[in-house]
């Protein structure tokens, strides 16, 4: 060995050691036994992001508002371990037909954890609540809001520009050409706490629609998994310099606010953030069974009837636990129920790299078919 | 705040890529699919029944619905608000209601003899009644529940007379809430 190559050699043997990989598994036990008890306070969406689908877990103290990374991430530690993978399989698995077996579990493995990594950046998840009856063609992220400005003119339809809450800042001045108008966000809050303004309380900032009653405070953010934040915005529409008045929107005010300008009909509301559909869905039948004589739920599931004119699809579906429907790129889940079973809500899920644990599975499991085949075989050739 | 590591960026880099665009669309009216907004955007959680000969209609913003009595004894109406929180608690929404008659606010000591309490499938609801000074007085019966994390408000407000004919079936109405949920 030339003594130039020997970080290079320190390099790849630390990264396709064996220590790195008890190191790895270790961190990733911590961090799940972490994730799990941060489910009580933070509850499984956020506890997961901030544990297994971040590269760093962050901490800040109560005395500053820096954030201090304290521990590797999931994203951190499982991209080492692939790596550690990576290089231990190439570089220390011995390569003949003897070892095939190991060389496909190896690979089937590597691709879990590629696929995890596909489905931390692409999913997207979000519900549809539908009665009985009803149809539809868009799904709704709660935990994320926009803010649509419809133009309400027309009696047969409606034209939405919808903002994203991501351009929701505060001090930000959105300008579209769909809109004859600027909307000046004035106040952000994830979280509002929304009351009828008290006779003392001083002035709301908002002096047209619902908002100039009301008093709106910033609240804390929830996380809980049966809690909802009501996210509020400050908006002034502005037309030429001139404000149309100022707005308080919130996901919690329910129906839209909204004005006249220049003859057109203008309404504005803060709502979950719509995925929208190039097909719809409409609930035909939701069941609701339980064990006879008892209160004990046996089985939930949906019927609904799938309809896309574009691909001249036009069927029944069943959709129950365990056995979700697979259409479009998206999976629908029966998720949850209400209004007396007249309600039935699908958690729908977008996620390109749905099949690769399924691959990566059936790539472990006959690589160590193989393997301990080819073991099995030699040894009652030994033996023989 | 210090959060700089090269995952991070190259995430924010790939985020910047995929950054949320503003979007445009054209749907069927809302109103159209009035029922299809109702699911997500009505609060849940507690089911009336109007009372005979009372007209209902859907509410619009905070307001979930507006019930109307029959008008024969003056004009009265009542409205169902829900909205999420304790909205300021019990003491502050009495004195709002009693603002809107022109009274005179009241302490946390006054509310035990204020008030009266109804049994509901949902839990204890208190009633409160208001009447204001003047000639023609104005008369408010209101009741305020938490359900699920919303506070729900019933009012009946209006012309005095036409409170006190509405009341009976107005606390009926109070009486018979109940849970929508499964």
């Amino acid at each position: 060995m030339r003594p130039n190559d020997a970080p290079l050699h320190r390099v790849t043997g630390f990264l396709s050691s064996m220590k790195l990989t008890l190191v790895c598994l270790a961190l990733l036990m911590i961090l799940v036994i972490a994730c799990t008890l941060l489910q009580v306070p933070l509850g499984t969406h956020l506890a997961v992001e901030r544990t297994i689908r971040s590269f760093l877990v962050w901490w800040t103290p109560d005395w500053s508002p820096v954030q201090i990374p304290i521990f590797p991430g999931g994203g951190l530690v499982g991209g080492v371990l692939l790596l550690n993978l990576l290089f231990a399989q190439f570089l220390k698995l011995e390569r003949s037909r003897r070892k095939a077996g190991l060389w496909l579990a190896h690979l089937g493995l590597a691709l879990l954890f590629v696929g995890e990594f596909a489905t931390a950046l692409l999913q997207v998840e979000s519900q549809m609540p539908v009665q009985v009856g009803q149809t539809r063609d868009y799904s709704e992220d709660t935990r994320l809001m926009e803010l649509a400005v419809v133009d309400a003119t027309d009696p047969a339809k409606d034209v939405v520009t919808t903002i994203p809450q991501s351009r929701l800042r505060p001090g930000a001045v959105i300008e579209t050409p769909s809109l004859p108008f600027k909307i000046a966000v004035k106040r952000w809050y994830e979280n509002a706490d929304l009351g009828m303004r008290k006779p003392n309380d001083p002035a709301s900032e908002a002096n047209a629609g619902i908002g100039a009653g009301l008093s709106v405070r910033e609240a804390d953010i929830v996380t809980s998994d049966d809690a909802q934040n009501s996210a509020a915005a400050l908006i002034e529409p502005v037309e030429g310099g001139q404000s149309l008045g100022a707005y308080w929107v919130s996901n919690a005010l329910g129906a839209p606010q909204g004005f006249a300008r220049e003859g057109r009909t203008w309404r504005l509301t803060l709502r979950p953030r719509r995925y929208y559909l190039p097909f719809s869905v409409t609930l035909k039948e939701f069941k609701h069974d339980i064990y006879p004589g008892t209160d004990i739920p046996k089985n939930f599931s949906s019927l609904v009837r799938l309809n896309d004119p574009a691909a001249g699809e036009d069927r029944d579906a069943l959709i129950y636990m365990n056995h979700p429907l697979r259409y479009g790129g998206k999976t629908f889940y029966q998720a949850s129920f209400g209004q007396n079973d007249q309600l039935s809500v699908f958690q729908v899920v977008r996620n390109p790299g749905w099949l690769i644990p399924y691959l990566s599975c059936i790539m472990v499991g006959l690589g160590l078919l193989l393997h301990f085949g080819v073991k099995l075989s030699s040894s009652l050739k030994r033996i023989s | 705040m210090v959060r700089t590591p090269l995952p991070l960026i190259l995430l924010a880099a790939l985020a910047a890529c995929q950054k949320d665009p503003i979007e445009v669309r054209v749907v069927p009216k809302e109103d159209a699919s009035a029922a299809a907004l109702a699911p997500s955007s009505r609060p849940r959680g507690v089911r009336w029944t109007a009372p005979a000969g009372w007209k209902e209609e859907a509410g619009n913003g905070m307001r979930v619905a507006t019930l109307t009595p029959p008008q024969t004894a003056g004009k009265a109406e009542v409205t169902v608000i829900a909205l999420p929180g304790d909205v300021g608690g019990e003491l502050a929404n009495v004195n709002r209601w009693r603002g809107q008659l022109a009274l005179p606010p009241v302490g946390m000591a006054d509310l035990p003899a204020a008030r009266a309490a109804i049994k509901t499938k949902l839990g204890s609801l208190f009633v409160y009644d208001f009447t204001g000074t003047g000639a023609s007085k104005t008369r408010l019966v209101a009741g305020m529940i938490q359900v699920s994390g919303t506070m729900w408000f019933f009012k009946l407000m209006g012309d005095e007379k036409a409170v006190a004919a509405a009341k009976p079936a107005f606390l009926k109405l109070l009486k018979g809430l109940k849970s929508d949920a499964a």
